[in-house]
C-alpha cells in the first residue's frame, strides 16, 4: 500500500508527467468532441508520438486520452445532439432536450461532475482489485490462461455493435491474422507469401490504425457535406444543491455499475452508459422526465461511462486481455514499451503501474476543470469542418504507421486494414472484435501448445483443471446461456399455454 | 437471395482458400513438434470454425434478410481510389508529395470549396508532423524526391 501511495505521489511531483497528463487531456476533449474521432482513434492515432517516450508516460498519455475522449464525447451529445464518441450516446437522450429548453450550461455541468466522480471511484477500484486479481492470476498456468482467453474471446459476442455471430466471426479472423508469419517453435512460414518483414508478424499498431482511424474515415465520408443544429450557451454551470440531492444516488449506483461493466472482458463504456442510464430510470422517482432532459439521466449515463474506463484497465493490466477498443491500443502500447500485462507486470513494474493508475487519477481532476472552465472553447472545435478534419486523420495515419518500424509496408497495412474495417462495418461486423481478437490471437495458439505438451498431447486433460473448466463454463454461459435461457422459458410458457387450454 | 447471401458466401470463399493454404505449409518432424501440434493444424481449425459460424450466420440471413445497405456515396469511392492514387505517388514520387497531394484532393472531394485553405492544410499538416517526427521523434522517412533532397 505504501508503494502504490509513493507512486501516485511521485505523479503529482513529476512535472514533465503532469506537463504530459495536462497537454493530452486537451488532446483527450479535442479528439473527443469532434464527432467520429473516439478515445479509440485518437489513442490509434497518439501511439506512434509515444515511441520515445519513458514507458510511464506513453502509457499515461494513452490513459488520458482514454479518460478525457470517453468524457468529451458528452459536449457535443449536448450541444449538438451528435454524439462525440459512441458512449456518450445514452447522454444525447437527456443532455441534448435539457440544452433546447436553454440550460446546456446545467446540463454540462451535470455531466462533468458525474464523469469525474464516476472515473475517480473506478481509479480507486482499478488500485485496490488489480492488485487482488493479480495475485490470483499468478498462480494461471497455460492451461488457465487459455481457457482465460477463450472466456474472453467468448465475450466479444456481447459487444455492443453488430451482432453475436458476426463478432465471433470478427474474433476469429482477428485470431487468424495472429498466426500469420513464423510459427513460435517450428518457425515454419505461415500467410506470409514470401515476404520477409511479416516474419515477426503483423505488427499491431499499423492494424490498429487501419482498423480504427482509416476505416472511419470512410464511414464519415458519407456524412461529408451534413449539417449540424448547433446550441449556443453562456457558461458551464456547477449542478446546485438540489441538482446534487437529485443526482448523488445515481451517481454512486451508475459508477458502480461502469466500473464491473468495465471489467468484464470485451465490455466498454458504451455498454455501461446505455445500462448506466436505464438503471437510472428505472430507480427514478420522476420517470416521465427521462427523455425530456433528465438530469438523472445525464448523470447515470456520464458517472458510468467514465467508470468504465478504470474498470476496463483491470483485466487489460492484469490478464493481458483488453476490455474494449481503446484498451486494446494500451494493451499494444504496453508491449511496444517492453511493459509485459499480466500478473507479472505487478511484481516486476509495481512503482510503473501505480504510476500509471495515479497519472488516470489526475487527468480526472484536469477534465473536471477543462471540462468546467473551457467546455465552451471545447465546445466549438466541434464545427471543424469535415473536409479539413478528416485529411488531417489520413496523414497522421500514415506517418504515425509509418513510424514504429519505418516500413513501407505498415503504410500498406494500414490502408488495407481500412478498407477491410470499411467493409466489415457497411455489413454489420463490428472492427473491436478483429482487434481484439489479433491481440489474444498469440495467447491462444502459445498457451494451447504449452498446454499440450503439459499434458503430453491429451487435450481433454485441460478439463480437468478446476479453475480452466470454471472459465470455460463461463464462456459456454456467455454463448449460449441467452439462447438456453430463451429455450427454457419458451418450454415453460408453452406448459402453461397447455395447461390453461 | 445469392445477394442477401453475399456476406456467408465471400467468408466461405475466404475460410476454404485460407483452409487449401494452410494445408500447403510443410510439415515439421515430429521430434520438433513434440506434444503439440502442427503449425497448419491452428489456423485449420479457426477456418473451420468460421465456416460452422459463416452456416449459422446464412441461416440468420435466410429467416430474417437483414436490410439492404445504402449504394456507396462517391465521395466514399473517391477517398477510396485517393489511396490507390497514395500508393501510386508515393512509390513514384515521394511519401509527402503523395500525402500532400491526397489531402488536397480529398478534401476537395469532401466538399472543401476554397482552394486555399485545402491547400494550405495539405501542405503545412505534412510539414509540421514532419517537423515533429524528424526533430522530436528522429524518424527517418522513405527516400523520394523531398527526401533526397533533404537528406542529401
Amino acid at each position: 500500500m505504501y508503494e502504490a501511495l509513493s507512486a501516485l505521489g511521485s505523479v503529482v511531483l513529476d512535472p514533465y508527467l503532469l506537463f504530459l497528463i495536462f497537454a493530452t487531456t486537451i488532446i483527450g476533449i479535442v479528439i473527443g468532441v469532434l464527432p467520429g474521432l473516439g478515445a479509440t482513434t485518437g489513442a490509434a492515432l497518439l501511439l506512434p508520438f509515444t515511441l520515445t517516450m519513458d514507458p510511464v508516460h506513453a502509457i499515461a498519455v494513452l490513459a488520458t486520452i482514454y479518460v478525457s475522449a470517453t468524457f468529451a464525447g458528452s459536449i457535443t451529445a449536448i450541444l449538438i445532439n451528435t454524439p462525440g464518441t459512441s458512449a456518450a450516446a445514452a447522454t444525447t437522450f437527456d443532455g441534448f432536450p435539457l440544452a433546447q429548453r436553454g440550460e446546456a450550461g446545467r446540463a454540462l455541468g451535470i455531466a462533468v461532475i458525474a464523469s469525474t466522480f464516476g472515473g475517480i471511484v473506478s481509479v480507486i477500484v482499478l488500485c485496490f482489485a488489480a492488485p487482488l486479481l493479480a495475485r490470483v492470476a499468478y498462480e494461471f498456468r497455460p492451461p488457465e490462461y487459455f481457457a482465460l482467453t477463450i472466456f474472453g474471446l467468448s465475450m466479444l459476442a456481447s459487444i455492443s455493435a453488430g451482432g453475436a455471430v458476426k463478432n465471433l466471426i470478427g474474433g476469429v479472423f482477428g485470431v487468424w491474422l495472429s498466426t500469420i508469419g513464423a510459427e513460435r517453435v517450428t518457425a515454419i512460414e505461415r500467410f506470409m507469401f514470401g515476404n520477409y518483414e511479416l516474419y515477426e508478424g503483423l505488427s499491431f499498431v499499423p492494424v490498429m490504425i487501419g482498423l480504427f482511424a482509416m476505416s472511419e474515415l470512410l464511414v464519415q465520408s458519407k456524412m461529408a457535406n451534413q449539417a449540424v443544429e448547433y446550441i449556443k450557451m453562456k457558461a458551464v454551470q456547477l449542478p446546485s444543491r438540489e441538482d446534487y440531492k437529485k443526482i448523488w444516488k445515481t451517481v454512486l449506483r451508475s459508477s458502480g455499475i461502469g466500473t464491473f461493466i468495465g471489467i468484464l472482458p470485451a465490455e466498454g463504456a458504451t455498454v455501461a452508459s446505455m445500462i448506466g442510464y436505464s438503471e437510472a430510470k428505472r430507480w427514478s422517482k420522476n420517470k416521465e422526465e427521462f427523455g425530456k432532459g433528465s438530469i438523472e439521466g445525464i448523470a447515470g449515463a456520464e458517472s458510468a461511462n467514465n467508470a468504465a474506463t478504470g474498470g476496463a484497465m483491470v483485466p487489460t493490466m492484469v490478464l493481458g486481455i483488453p476490455g474494449s477498443g481503446t484498451t486494446a491500443i494500451i494493451l499494444v502500447g504496453l508491449m511496444v514499451h517492453g511493459l509485459r500485462p499480466g500478473p507479472y507486470l505487478f511484481n516486476e513494474q509495481v512503482t510503473a503501474v501505480y504510476q500509471i493508475f495515479g497519472s488516470m487519477f489526475v487527468a480526472n481532476v484536469m477534465f473536471l476543470l477543462m471540462g468546467l472552465y473551457a467546455a465552451k472553447v471545447f465546445a466549438r472545435i466541434s464545427l471543424v469542418p469535415a473536409a479539413i478534419l478528416w485529411p488531417i486523420v489520413f496523414a497522421l495515419s500514415v506517418i504515425g504507421a509509418y513510424a514504429l518500424n519505418s516500413s513501407m509496408l505498415d503504410i500498406w497495412i494500414v490502408l488495407i486494414f481500412g478498407v477491410i474495417g470499411f467493409l466489415a462495418r457497411r455489413f454489420g461486423f463490428a472492427v473491436a472484435p478483429i482487434a481484439v481478437g489479433l491481440i489474444l490471437g498469440k495467447m491462444v495458439e502459445v498457451n494451447l501448445q504449452n498446454s499440450l505438451k503439459i499434458f503430453s498431447g491429451e487435450w481433454w486433460q485441460i478439463f480437468t483443471q478446476p479453475l480452466a473448466v470454471f472459465f470455460l463454463v463461463l464462456a459456454f454461459l456467455g454463448l449460449c446461456g441467452p439462447q438456453l435461457f430463451r429455450l427454457a422459458t419458451r418450454g415453460s410458457f408453452e406448459a402453461k399455454d397447455g395447461k390453461s387450454d | 437471395m445469392i445477394k442477401q447471401q453475399i456476406v456467408p458466401i465471400v467468408l466461405t470463399i475466404v475460410s476454404v482458400v485460407i483452409i487449401y493454404l494452410a494445408l500447403q505449409l510443410d510439415l515439421s518432424p515430429p521430434m520438433i513438434v513434440g506434444d503439440s501440434m502442427q503449425p497448419r493444424a491452428f489456423p485449420i481449425f479457426l477456418m473451420a470454425l468460421n465456416l460452422l459460424l459463416t452456416a449459422i450466420l446464412a441461416y440468420q440471413i435466410f429467416k430474417t434478410p437483414p436490410k439492404k445497405p445504402e449504394p456507396m456515396n462517391r465521395v466514399t469511392w473517391l477517398s477510396m481510389v485517393l489511396m490507390v492514387l497514395f500508393y501510386g505517388l508515393t512509390v513514384s514520387t515521394d511519401m509527402f508529395i503523395a500525402i500532400a497531394v491526397v489531402m488536397f484532393l480529398l478534401s476537395l472531394a469532401w466538399g472543401e470549396r476554397r482552394l486555399l485553405i485545402a491547400a494550405a492544410n495539405a501542405v503545412l499538416t505534412p510539414f509540421l508532423i514532419f517537423l515533429l517526427f524528424d526533430n522530436v521523434l528522429r524518424i527517418r522517412f522513405p527516400r523520394g524526391i523531398l527526401m533526397n533532397w533533404y537528406y542529401g
